[in-house]
């Protein structure tokens, strides 16, 4: 008993630690993919981790207050707690305990906890981009929760890892993906959304509002906004991997998998410019909305 | 901050703490590698510089490759790049950018206008050498110099931070007098910036002999403090 209760304990410490490690790696592959696009030769190797260990080393000594401290620490706090609730191969850290649901809360924390740090800095570019970013969350928010409940409709429950054990037990043909193909594209609209690349880049914008809730972060600041970047690109894969594609049945099909779920929306994103705030609710609330209705009304027949 | 509270800084540079841990070395040459191979580039581009320098950035010469891009805002960057004249005008806001940027921070001045003024050298509305203004870093002259030269001076760049000799940004500090002297000669008696140097240095411990002096007395007499902006719909 107090042997497992310790293995579940080092399992919640070590989850996030592998998806930082993993987040960098995605974070390289995104810049990478958008180099070759662009015909140049990308950043080098370690180049995520170099942004990082610099920013932390940075000086500064300007404060905008408390909030805005304890902001980044929710963001980055949010997904870190998001990865003890994602399975991967060999590790379920308390993803039984916590479910589908949970994570879906989860998975909002970081937006708002920048809401409230950008907040105090009194930027105009910063709430207009912490504005943006929450009406892009309204956005997206509402297709991916519906996706999540015609997912566990299917599967008669919300708990992660029964989820992906029946899609291993089945194989292929059990697959999300196989046996739900509209709602696992209306998914993948979703999760292009969520991560605010172009043509969702509504709240970056760095030519418009000069990067938006990023406007007055600095040093310490942005690193931890870099490394939100990198769990955020690790959960967003995650978690569609584990919906539609059976999860990971070992850690090579299991990265491979989350690298090509997110390969799809960089390799789109880099190709287009950006919506703006109103067209992009019309476009979340029209196509994806649809067909993740679409898809329920095929899984609950 | 009154005249008589000059009194009561300290000039003499306070001596940094004595560091213990036997790694801090190997820790400092690892965040100096770092540095110097990440660097976030604030461009303040002017006339042919705003022509010339995306050529550098772009597919052809891909700065990427060497870990330098663009930033958006002077609290994200690590270089200010200016390239071409500075006008008295906007070396107002050139500074209020240099200031607002975190340590370590590194300036570079691209075209022959920022060494000497170029071809504007008898323009009343120009400020002819950078370096009387803010501490630059590395020149690179040309009337324009190619996406070449500008990469070879940022890779110079990249060795001064990897040995630890780009450390300009510390004598803006040190020297605060000569500078803000030569911008009170431009802009008057009563520039003032929102940032507070003197502050900054004392917190840098970085405070020299030439910190403080006339000029700075001047500004400490104008000095207004800064006030939140008033909330109106």
């Amino acid at each position: 008993m107090a042997n497992s209760i310790l293995l579940t304990i080092l399992e919640v410490i070590l989850m996030p630690l592998v998806a930082f490690i993993v987040g960098l790696f995605m974070v390289l592959m995104m810049r990478k993919l958008a180099a070759k696009l662009q015909r140049r030769v990308g950043p080098p190797l370690f180049q995520p981790l170099y942004d990082i260990v610099k920013l932390y080393g940075k000086q500064t000594q300007i404060s905008h207050g408390l909030i805005h401290d304890i902001g980044i620490i929710m963001a980055v706090g949010g997904y870190v707690a998001a990865e003890a609730l994602l399975p991967v191969p060999g590790m379920d850290g308390i993803a039984a305990k916590g479910g589908l649901v949970t994570l879906a809360y989860l998975m909002m924390v970081p937006s708002l906890g920048l809401a409230l740090g950008v907040g105090q800095c009194a930027n105009p570019n910063g709430s207009i981009g912490i504005s943006r970013a929450l009406t892009a969350m309204l956005a997206y928010d509402i297709p991916f929760i519906i996706v999540i409940f015609g997912v566990a409709y299917h599967f008669g429950s919300t708990n992660l890892v029964s989820i992906i054990a029946t899609q291993q037990a089945e194989g292929i043909a059990g697959w999300g993906i196989s046996e739900m193909p509209i709602l696992a594209i209306a998914g993948l609209f979703a999760l292009h959304a969520s991560l605010g690349k172009q043509p969702f880049e509504i709240y970056i914008a760095p030519a418009e509002i000069a990067t938006g809730p990023m406007v007055e972060m600095g040093g310490k600041f942005l690193g931890g906004l870099f490394v939100m970047q990198t769990f955020q690109l690790y959960t967003a894969s995650v978690l569609y991997v584990s919906l539609f594609l059976g999860g990971g049945e070992n850690w090579v099909t299991f990265l491979i998998k989350c690298f090509a779920v997110l390969a799809i929306p960089v390799l789109i994103a880099y190709l287009f410019p950006r919506y703006r705030t109103e067209d992009l609710i019309r476009l979340v609330w029209k196509w994806p909305v649809m067909l993740a209705l679409l898809g329920v009304a095929f899984v609950m027949n | 901050m009154k005249s008589t509270d000059l009194d009561r800084i300290e000039v003499n540079p306070k001596t940094m703490p004595k560091r213990t841990n036997p790694l801090a070395n190997v820790f400092d040459d690892l965040v100096r590698f770092c540095r110097s191979r990440s660097m976030f580039m604030l461009h303040y581009c002017t006339g042919c510089g705003a022509i010339e320098l995306p050529p550098a950035m772009t597919s052809r010469f891909d700065m990427e490759r060497l870990g330098i891009q663009p930033m958006v805002t002077p609290r994200q960057a690590d270089i200010l790049l200016i390239t071409g004249y500075v006008s008295i005008k906007t070396l107002k806001r050139v500074i209020l950018t240099y200031e607002q940027m975190g340590s370590p921070k590194y300036v570079i001045g691209i075209c022959s206008c920022t060494v000497n003024g170029g071809m504007y050298w008898q323009s009343y509305a120009t400020a002819k050498k950078l370096d009387e203004y803010m501490p630059v870093d590395l020149y690179i002259a040309g009337c324009m110099p190619r996406p070449e030269a500008v990469i070879e001076g940022l890779q110079q760049l990249m060795d001064k931070i990897k040995n630890d000799q780009a450390n300009s940004w510390k004598q803006y500090y040190e020297n605060y007098d000569y500078y803000l002297g030569n911008q009170q000669k431009l802009f008057g008696n009563n520039w003032q910036t929102p940032t507070d140097v003197i502050g900054e240095a004392e917190i840098y411990r970085l405070m020299g002999p030439q910190t403080l002096g006339e000029h700075t007395k001047i500004l400490q007499q104008v000095q207004k403090p800064m006030e939140p902006l008033e909330m109106k719909l």
